[in-house]
């Protein structure tokens, strides 16, 4: 295979049968199903105490009436975490770099938080735009930025994720494009060069799952101010 | 292993009791090969065999250029060395936290049942005293008995004494009212005699008088002698 950059980013395709389905669905093979035992085998054990712990640390700021978002919101931590880890591995595909994923997954749930805050609580959601104790003159240009930085919201949530693990993934790649090509010439260049693919790796790894915690936190802010 | 640890088709389905785990996961080697693989080539290659297989399979790919060797493998090598070193460094850790875990909630579910006993025995004992508190009844009623005679005496004796001071007042109403007559009676007498002597003192009798006692009090400054 003559890989070129752009290889990791296309989305797969077998025979022409788009396989971006089976890219998106297949982390969820890998989590186990909890069985009705008691005591678990350890995978399972460590997998229930990690849900039930990210559900806590997301449902504690918000009240009851934002608990009904508790399902999605760890689904969808655990998605990104999973589909962004299993996206380091070599000659995977990894969906989130796609911004049509990322913009499918941020602008609906974006937009159910205002919505949800505009239909039970239009005046305290509107209020948002005007924060406390501004001068009065400065009260319509405020605004204004107020209703951008609302309106730039899912943008920023799906660029923001696509971006750092397009660009961790690139220099990924990269690097070791390097590596390769200073092996025969300058060997200890090389290895030095192999230096910083491994702490970049070791990034990549942090990356991967504090974008995915960032995206369902910043969400969950988004919640709490609007629930 | 878990496959030949699990009977299927032998009962009615049932949801309790769950056929239990088995206690250890596969043998794997290398982390990766299960045991069976080896164990499955060794009548015919030996020891050495899947080691044999596995890199001439490898030495194939890479001098046919089946498997290129480009960019993705110099990745591949990272991020699998630094997969290996976490799991060699952490591995332990983490499957001693998920007994840990397990621990908790049997230990949780043995305190219950435990507390349970404890108290059922506590309840035990106490039904034990209860019982030889029983047989010390009588002498319980005996003094529950006596208390309540004494209780009755002193109510009697009470009411006794409150009879006999209203008797007593009564009776000394009387004796008050006879002595009040009495005295009445005397003092009337002697206003009724004194007024009687009074009246019956004519004048003359008064001038007498009163020459006599003039004449006694001289005789008497006479005799006596004023007293210096």
């Amino acid at each position: 295979m003559n890989l070129s950059f752009f290889d990791q980013f296309a989305s797969p395709h077998l025979l022409g049968i788009p396989l971006i389905l089976i890219s998106m669905l297949f982390p969820a093979l890998l989590i186990p199903t909890p069985n009705n035992r008691w005591i678990t085998n350890r995978l399972s054990t460590l997998q229930s105490w990690l849900f039930n712990f990210i559900t806590k640390q997301l449902m504690i700021p918000l009240d009851k009436k934002g608990h009904k978002w508790a399902l999605i919101l760890t689904s969808l931590t655990i998605m990104l975490l999973t589909i962004n880890l299993l996206g380091l591995l070599p000659y995977t595909f990894t969906p989130t770099t796609q911004l049509s994923m990322n913009m499918a997954l941020a602008f609906p749930l974006w937009l159910a938080t205002l919505l949800t805050g505009l239909r039970y609580q239009p005046s305290a959601s509107l209020g948002h735009l005007l924060p406390e104790g501004t001068p009065a003159i400065l009260i319509p240009v405020l605004i204004l930025i107020e209703t951008t930085s609302l309106l730039i919201r899912p943008l920023a949530l799906g660029v923001r994720l696509t971006a750092n693990l397009t660009a961790g993934h690139l220099l990924i790649q990269l690097i070791s494009t390097a590596v390769t090509a200073l092996l025969p010439i300058m060997p200890t260049i090389s290895i030095l060069t192999t230096i910083i693919l491994l702490l970049l790796t070791i990034l990549e790894i942090a990356v991967a799952m504090i974008q995915a915690y960032v995206f369902v936190l910043l969400l969950s802010l988004y919640l709490q101010e609007n629930i | 292993v878990l496959h030949s640890t699990r009977s299927l088709h032998t009962a009615q389905q049932h949801w309790a009791p769950v056929p239990p785990l088995p206690e250890k996961g596969g043998e794997v080697r290398h982390g990766l090969i299960p045991e069976e693989f080896f164990q499955f080539l060794y009548p015919k290659t030996g020891v050495t065999g899947p080691y044999m297989l596995g890199t001439g399979l490898l030495l194939y790919l890479l001098s046919k250029e089946i498997y290129v060797i480009n960019h993705e493998t110099v990745a591949a090598a990272t991020i699998l060395s630094v997969i290996i070193y976490c799991i060699k460094k952490y591995g332990a850790d983490v499957a001693a936290f998920a007994d840990k875990l397990n621990e908790e909630k049997v230990a949780t579910a043995l305190t219950v049942k435990n507390e349970a006993i404890k108290y059922l025995e506590t309840a035990i004992e106490e039904e034990k005293k209860e019982q030889w508190r029983v047989e010390g009844r009588s002498y319980l009623f005996d003094a529950k008995r006596n208390n309540v005679a004494m209780l009755l005496e002193a109510n009697y004796r009470e009411r006794l004494l409150r009879v006999y001071n209203e008797v007593k007042k009564r009776l000394d109403y009387q004796v008050a009212l006879q002595t009040l007559k009495r005295q009445k009676e005397q003092d009337h007498m002697i206003q009724w005699v004194e007024r009687n002597v009074v009246q019956s003192i004519t004048p003359q009798q008064q001038k007498e008088s009163i020459a006599k006692c003039i004449l006694d009090l001289k005789a008497l400054s006479k005799s006596a002698q004023a007293a210096v």
